[in-house]
């Protein structure tokens, strides 16, 4: 099967950096990849480049099809593509549900009434509907996140990513969140998350990696990767994380 | 897009909100009501020359408040375009916007009037002979017209770096987000990042307005009549300058004062949860 994301030796540089060393990667449809690494690895910047939020200097990524190249093509992919951040980047000046609906009526083209019966529907789905009429500042980070989550679904994505979704949650609010993403993956959606949540990874992922300086160092199933690393790098990293 | 920020709040805490801006809103308003009080002191207690003074004045007051409101109009627009130019990603673009802002910035508002009015056109006459365009060689632009186009295009220059700096403070994950849902760039600016930026940058922008009100002095060197201009036309003919001079400072005051009063009310209407 053709797998819906095919990420071909990526290289990027930040300057002089180079933070992609030619990453190659492929995700099959419905398939939870969890990346996890040192800080500096290239983990979000690889995420966010399948995306184009970061644009790339060497090698081709295709999504669902669809070369990132043009323009056009970029923005398709977007479309079809959702992306939690790490900060939430929920839009400060709308209401939660305004928040939901905006992109759906101006990128998907959907009348007020539909956008609000799908956005109702997420806001459900994420357990805060009495949030509805709030604004983002007096919502809770956790449930600011599941708010973000919702946005990004309301777009019908066929792939979310998540960019360190849990790493800016006070303790109390990560499973919250976690939880979401764990119905989504049952679901059956294609996800790519950079995250450390172990217990997330081995209920959910089909798959871990591991990336270290720009590169893609070992992958496997999460219980193999996290438990029999073969990897000297895989073993000193999970040596600090794991304790 | 509107929304009422107010709305969404509980109306416990709404009511509450309201009433702590309220309190705030209404001492402010004692100073205008003073300033137009004392106008009014003056007017019926002492007519001779105070009244009359005001009615020979009033056109200015009107023709400086007009100069005013469509300049400002104009350079809220224009300065908006010199802004995002200013952060384009074209170099050209960009190059062209800096280098307005600097010429801009490095001629008096004065030269910058005085320019408009009588240089421009004196140029636009020259290349009519020259190359024997008779609608060029009579041309005579309205005063006003020129004036308003010269505080225009000086101050499109300074609102351009407002907004620049507005825009620059919201977060690029914004920019990010709208990106990730699919908006193109110009949807993104247009629904997310300049509704917030506005927000950030009113209380600068109140600050252009009410410099702006005060520089129209500036074209009474043009011979435009607006209030300066028609206050030095009284004085001169009366030989009256403390009471004339008073009466023009006082007439400037009520207008700034009601105008910072605007700018906070649009400044309330604007604020939000954060």
């Amino acid at each position: 099967m053709e797998p819906i994301i095919k990420i071909q030796g990526v290289h990027k540089y930040f300057g002089t950096l180079e933070a992609l060393k030619g990453v190659n990667l492929e995700v099959q449809k419905g398939e939870v990849v969890v990346i996890i690494g040192p800080s500096g690895s290239g983990k979000s910047t690889m995420l966010r480049c399948i995306n184009r939020l970061e644009e790339f200097d060497e090698g081709s990524i295709i999504v669902d099809g669809i070369p990132l190249d043009t323009a056009e093509n970029i923005n398709a992919v977007r479309t079809e593509v959702g992306m939690v951040f790490q900060q939430f980047n929920l839009f400060p000046h709308l209401s939660v549900l305004e928040n939901i609906l905006l992109a759906q009526q101006i990128v998907r083209k959907r009348d007020r009434a539909e956008a609000e019966k799908v956005g109702m529907a997420l806001l459900n789905k994420v357990g805060i509907p009495e949030k509805a009429k709030y604004f983002p500042g007096q919502l809770s980070g956790g449930q600011q996140q599941r708010v973000a989550i919702a946005r990004a679904l309301a777009m019908n994505p066929k792939i979310m990513l998540f960019d360190e979704p849990t790493s800016a949650l006070d303790p109390e609010m990560i499973q919250e969140v976690l939880d979401v993403m764990v119905t989504l993956a049952r679901e059956g959606m294609t996800m790519v998350v950079v995250s450390h949540e172990m217990g997330f990874a081995r209920a959910c992922a089909h798959r871990a990696i591991l990336m270290d300086a720009g590169q893609i160092i070992e992958e496997a199933s999460p219980d193999v990767l996290f438990s029999h690393p073969t990897h000297e790098r895989t073993k000193a990293f999970l040596s600090k994380v794991l304790h | 897009m509107s929304i009422n920020p107010l709305s969404a709040l509980p109306a416990s805490v709404a009511s509450a909100a309201r009433t702590a801006k309220n309190e705030r809103f209404d001492r402010w308003w004692i100073m205008v009501a003073a300033v137009v009080a004392l106008v009014l002191l003056l007017i019926t207690l002492k007519p001779d020359p105070y009244k009359n003074l005001f009615l020979f004045v009033r056109d200015g007051v009107w023709r400086t408040t007009y100069i005013t409101i469509i300049s400002f109009v104009l350079v809220i627009v224009f300065g908006l375009f010199v802004g995002l130019a200013r952060l384009s990603k074209h170099k050209v673009i960009r190059g062209i916007a800096t280098v307005y802002v600097e010429i801009i910035r490095g001629i008096p508002m004065m030269v910058q009037i005085i320019y408009w009015a009588f240089a421009l056109p004196a140029i636009i006459q020259e290349m009519g002979s020259a190359w024997n365009i008779p609608s060029f060689m009579e041309y005579r632009p309205d005063g006003i017209v020129m004036a308003i186009f010269g505080l225009t295009f000086g101050y499109s220059a300074y609102m351009s770096e407002v907004y620049r700096a507005g825009i620059q403070s919201i977060s690029k994950g914004q920019m990010e987000a709208a990106r990730s849902l699919g908006m193109t760039y110009v949807q993104a600016m247009r629904y997310i990042i300049v509704p917030q930026a506005v927000r950030v940058i009113l209380p600068p922008m109140g600050n252009e307005l009410i410099t702006l009100l005060k520089d129209t002095a500036l074209v009474s060197a043009v011979a435009i009549p607006e209030l300066t201009r028609r206050g030095r036309e009284f004085s001169s003919a009366n030989f009256n300058p403390i009471e004339t001079w008073t009466m023009v400072a006082l007439l400037y005051l009520v207008m700034t004062l009601l105008a910072t009063r605007l700018v906070a009310y649009l400044e309330k209407m604007a604020r939000y949860e954060r």
